[in-house]
């Protein structure tokens, strides 16, 4: 296939589109080394004269913002940081698990019928706000509310859907010739998925397990309604910078928003190889 | 503030014998942590100072010795309250005294608050018992005593007698019965008083400059505006977006922009129903009302459509405007130096503008919106305790002594606060507003405090907010809003929304009764 020449107006257009998908990126950057008089200065300040770290230290040591006048700041972003990262991985190392078995399963092994993937897929269907309420109920009945072991369920039951469909079409793109060549050569059927269909479809479930991540890391909903103390998501918590004094704490939520979205873009980083493949959803088939 | 009754009793009973003189007992209170305005207000009163202190002290006496007593009996020590978010630095200066005197520990959850009214929803179905003390604004109460959340108080009120109907120290009438009351009964204790009133730039109304091409250009001289018609000339002159300077900087953001409807159309003698529930929003004046803020969208700050109150109140303060409506809150945050750098010491403030009725009158009519207040959940542990914390939160003394702590919502709502204020509160907000405060909450129409309340609300929100933005025409919009607003009270019930209503109306100040025709409402 001949190579297609760059021109300059694709140059352009090319240049605008990154600026444009870039900039709240960057604007979250900056606001996030504001210092309180510049988060909603007129005219809006670029790029701060005298950046500092005071929003990224309220995060963890709410009076120190106290140095500018701001007060109101009551918790520490700490529990908020910490119950993320358990509830997410937790959550998505499950559902991933989970859904590779049943895309395994659901591939391979036709006894599950041709409606079980959409049967699967129906627990999508509903809006997350028609059933948050009957999960209140549910879990308060059996003392899962506030904890992590219920928000952990929560997410696992609202990601693998996904994971499982994602999952499924990349097992569908391995041929079972592969497999049954290597029980040919002795291996178990179990080892044979192991051993053969794993390895194929890393790209597949690098990209599931960085999708179901961004899902359950960002969550906001189920995380509100279903906390009261014990435990306490990033997204919650950004919903509660605000205070009777300054207002909105624009500097320190977007400290919390960029140091949230941190391990998302490292972690893209360094499994971009195997993302361009895995975010087609296995579209492009053989 | 130090309450160690048997002290203060005898710097009373000194100053009745004529023992101390006035400066001396003022001084003697002071010292013993009576703040000077609580103080001041026992030494003017007719009764005996130890009379006076005793009758504005009752609420907060009788509440402590209630808490006492439940604390005793308690088997949880601790005292939980759901909260909005930002409104906690009211209540944490009270968190050692619990502690130490009652042995109870106060543990805040905070909420969003647009969230707070969710998850008491939430919790009349959970039924965790999580929450002993909740906080949401008045507009809650109807929709939570009806779904079993919270408590009818009026037994306890009626036992312990927070005095909230005291022409002295009680909650100002009628605030008192539209931010506490649904059907007639306690649904919870009022700890904010949030009403709108209207800020200008003092240091431009006494510009000479200004003052000389005002006058000349409308006939009568610059100063705070009186009428609707005063405050459009008033934002068409001081507009000066060359130099980021704007006429006004009201709101036109969805969730806000309904409150600035509701102000006019009350402004002009209509209540959002009729005395049989049918909307009154597609009425004349309530065109009328459209077509007012359509007429001053010209002389808004650009950020008019997107402000929430924190960026409203920040555009205010950093000098991007000459008026702003705002709670209490807005005035708090305009005097502070650190939050209204160009607007300390430059704010005159006045009542909500009056409009012109048919016969010619003038009506001057306030906004009671949002309104914070504590009520007592249902399913918590120690109920009493709860309603003894909320009792003497929002006692005349220590409420005159919370409120001035930055870090919360709370603003002044009961007579003394704004009558005779203390030392601290006059500190925060100024003697002249706290006048203002006073002359506009008597005229205040409240919320839609209602069963659904938040769906009429937002109904009318969503299709005044197409209005602004040019989506439907002024009629278009209001008839929708009527319709949608239809369709919640036959899905409620008419007649079960028809008492709420009528309930409300029958505590309106005269002049808005008179106006609105619901003097003649049975």
């Amino acid at each position: 296939m001949p190579v297609r020449p760059i021109t300059w107006p694709l140059v352009v257009v090319l240049i605008f589109l990154l600026v444009v998908t870039l900039f709240p990126i960057f604007w979250i950057a900056m606001t996030a080394i504001k210092p309180p008089t510049d988060w909603n200065a007129v005219p809006a300040v670029w790029i701060p004269a005298e950046p500092t770290l005071i929003n990224f230290r309220t995060l963890f040591d709410p009076d120190a913002i106290r140095d500018y006048g701001v007060g109101g700041v009551s918790e520490s972003a700490t529990a908020a940081v910490i119950g993320s990262i358990i509830a997410s991985v937790s959550a998505t190392l499950l559902s991933v698990m989970i859904g590779l078995l049943a895309a395994i399963g659901l591939s391979r092994y036709s006894a599950s019928g041709r409606f079980t993937p959409l049967l699967i897929l129906s627990g999508r269907m509903f809006p997350p706000a028609a059933i948050a309420v009957p999960f209140v109920i549910i879990f308060s009945a059996v003392g899962l509310i506030d904890t992590y072991l219920g928000l952990i369920a929560i997410y696992v039951a609202i990601t693998l859907p996904f994971s499982t469909w994602m999952l499924k079409s990349f097992v569908d793109e391995i041929p079972r010739e592969v497999e049954e060549a290597a029980m040919v050569d002795g291996k178990s059927r179990f080892m044979a998925h192991v051993t053969v269909t794993l390895p194929l479809i890393r790209g597949g479930l690098f990209a599931t397990t960085l999708f179901i991540f961004i899902l359950n890391w960002s969550e906001f909903l189920f995380a509100l309604v279903l906390s009261y103390t014990n435990i306490e998501t990033i997204p919650v918590r950004l919903a509660k910078y605000v205070t009777a004094t300054a207002g909105t704490l624009y500097g320190v939520q977007a400290a919390l928003a960029f140091l949230a979205m941190s391990p998302l873009v490292i972690a893209g980083f360094l499994i971009q190889k195997h993302l361009a493949r895995g975010m087609t959803f296995g579209a492009v088939k053989r | 503030m130090n309450r160690d009754r048997k002290k203060i009793d005898t710097a009373c009973g000194d100053f009745d014998a004529g023992g101390l003189s006035r400066r001396t007992f003022l001084n003697r209170l002071a010292a013993l942590g009576v703040s000077a305005g609580v103080a001041n207000f026992v030494a003017l009163s007719p009764l005996g100072a130890r009379k006076a202190y005793a009758a504005i002290g009752g609420p907060e006496e009788r509440a402590w010795a209630l808490a006492q007593e439940m604390a005793a009996k308690a088997e949880k020590k601790t005292l939980t309250l759901l909260i909005p978010t930002g409104s906690i630095g009211n209540m944490t200066p009270y968190v050692d005294k619990w502690k130490n005197e009652l042995g109870i520990d106060l543990e805040f959850i905070e909420e969003p608050d647009e969230v707070v009214h969710t998850k008491g929803m939430q919790e009349a179905v959970a039924r965790t018992g999580r929450y002993d003390v909740m906080m949401p604004t008045a507009m809650s109460y109807p929709d939570w005593i009806d779904s079993g959340v919270i408590y009818d108080l009026t037994d306890w009120v009626e036992t312990y007698n927070p005095e909230l109907f005291n022409e002295e120290y009680g909650v100002v009438f009628p605030a008192s019965h539209h931010a506490q009351l649904y059907n007639g009964r306690v649904a919870g204790l009022l700890n904010d008083g949030d009403q709108i009133t209207l800020l200008c730039r003092s240091d431009h109304l006494t510009d000479p400059d200004k003052m000389k091409a005002f006058a000349d250009a409308h006939g009568y001289p610059l100063d705070v505006p009186k009428t609707w018609t005063e405050y459009h000339d008033l934002a068409k002159f001081m507009h000066d977006p060359d130099n980021n300077f704007f006429g006004s900087l009201e709101y036109r953001s969805r969730y806000y922009v309904k409150w600035m409807f509701m102000q006019r159309l009350m402004s002009k003698g209509r209540l959002y129903f009729d005395g049989d529930m049918n909307p009154t929003f597609n009425s004349d004046e309530g065109l009328a009302a459209l077509e007012d803020m359509l007429a001053i969208n010209p002389y808004l700050h650009p950020d008019a459509f997107s402000f929430t109150w924190s960026s409203n109140y920040n555009a205010f303060g950093r000098g991007a405007g000459f008026m702003n409506i705002v709670w209490p809150s807005g005035f708090k945050y305009s005097k502070a130096p650190s939050t209204g750098p160009a607007t300390t010491g430059k704010i005159a403030a006045t009542v909500m503008p009056s409009d012109t009725l048919s016969d010619g009158s003038q009506l001057y009519a306030g906004l009671f919106c949002w309104g914070y207040g504590y009520a007592v959940s249902r399913y918590s542990a120690n109920p009493e305790l709860a309603y003894a914390y909320a009792q003497w939160m929002t006692s005349p003394t220590v409420s005159s002594d919370a409120i001035p702590y930055l870090g919360g919502y709370s603003d002044p709502y009961r007579v003394n606060h704004m009558k005779a204020p203390t030392q601290r509160l006059v500190d925060t907000y100024s003697p002249e507003y706290l006048d203002t405060l006073y002359n506009n909450i008597v005229n205040t129409v409240p919320d839609f405090c209602l069963p659904g309340g938040f769906e009429y609300q937002d109904a009318l929100d969503k299709e005044v907010h197409a209005c602004m933005t040019g989506e439907k025409a002024p009629k278009e919009a209001l008839d929708d809003a009527a319709r949608a607003c239809d369709r919640i009270t036959r899905r409620i019930g008419k007649e079960k929304v028809k008492e709420s209503w009528l309930s409300l109306a029958r505590n309106l100040a005269e002049p808005i009764k008179r106006a609105s025709g619901a003097d003649q409402w049975v």
